[in-house]
């Protein structure tokens, strides 16, 4: 029995929890957004905003698109959540491809 | 930060915390143990446990390599805050200079070529996930990095690409020097689980 720590269950319990589990939002705002921030389709406003730049360049997202996610969910917290789930779809789409990469190995010339 | 919920925490225990943390630390508690009290049972619960184990869990890297690549993911990411909270970790066991160089400049930087190798992967895991390829893996492999070493280093740079935007989109405050260096010392003793 190996003691290494078994990242790909970590990485399905982190998808279960926040994009499948019970929140404040519904589960199907959450896994589209967490979609978008993945390169996926465009959202209807104020969620697309907020979750592209997430995805692509989460260093220019504004006030403006915080506070407008905050007014059309109707709390902080759900606003956190679809944060949240936009940050964990653009992560696990890039744990995906590694392990894409790595699993490529098998079948890549040496 | 951009929500007033997480700056002064969700229950009267976790306001206490807050405070009681800050007054006996002298420092304002960071933004991300603040997001670490948050809506808990709904992230950061999850989130921490992978964290715990991509940064403390076996492995063959140390646990100041594994803060170093955290660093230059958030580096890739244009995420201030997580540069300078995982540089001050990384710096307590690979020295401030050695990180420095790597942050300017990691493939002409001092290090060993497995995880120059390695860095060279999880950079374009960052900023161009679609063109990432087993020539990718290949090429880290040559550099003397093992299978092991980068499903591991994945796992730290998945993390931390989706720590470094919720870090960015919540605007986390920025804490001087003295008191990352302060913070570092805790994450080392404490780790990351919640």
């Amino acid at each position: 029995m190996s003691n290494r720590s078994d990242h790909q269950s970590f990485a399905e319990a982190l998808k279960r929890r926040v994009l499948e589990g019970r929140g404040e939002t519904e589960t199907t705002l959450r896994e589209r957004v967490a979609a978008r921030a993945a390169g996926g389709p465009p959202l209807e406003p104020p969620y697309d905003d907020l979750a592209h730049h997430i995805g692509e360049a989460a260093y220019r997202v504004t006030d403006a698109q915080v506070t407008s996610v905050v007014a059309a969910t109707g709390s902080e917290k759900a606003a956190f959540e679809l944060i949240a789930a936009a940050a964990t779809g653009a992560g696990l789409l890039r744990w995906q491809q590694a392990m894409r990469a790595l699993k490529d190995l098998d079948d890549a010339p040496r | 930060m951009r929500l007033a919920e997480i700056e002064r925490g969700d229950s009267f225990r976790n306001r206490l915390l807050i405070r009681f943390i800050s007054f006996v630390s002298g420092m304002r508690l960071p933004d991300a143990a603040r997001v670490a009290f948050y809506h808990k049972e709904f992230f950061s619960a999850s989130l921490s446990a992978w964290t715990q184990a991509a940064m403390r869990g076996p492995s063959p890297w140390s646990v100041g390599e594994r803060e170093l690549m955290a660093a230059m993911v958030a580096k890739w990411n244009s995420c201030p805050f997580c540069v300078g909270a995982h540089g001050a970790v990384a710096a307590k066991s690979l020295q401030r200079p050695l990180i420095d160089a790597v942050l300017a400049d990691f493939r002409s930087a001092p290090i060993s070529s497995a995880l120059k190798g390695t860095l060279a992967l999880l950079e374009t895991m960052t900023l161009r996930p679609s063109a990432l390829s087993a020539g990718d893996t290949q090429e880290a492999l040559r550099s003397g990095a093992t299978i092991d070493g980068l499903r591991d280093a994945a796992a730290v740079a998945t993390v931390f690409n989706i720590i470094t935007r919720y870090a960015n989109a919540l605007d986390f405050a920025m804490p001087s020097a003295a008191e990352f260096d302060r913070a570092a010392n805790m994450l080392l003793k404490r780790g990351y689980a919640s």
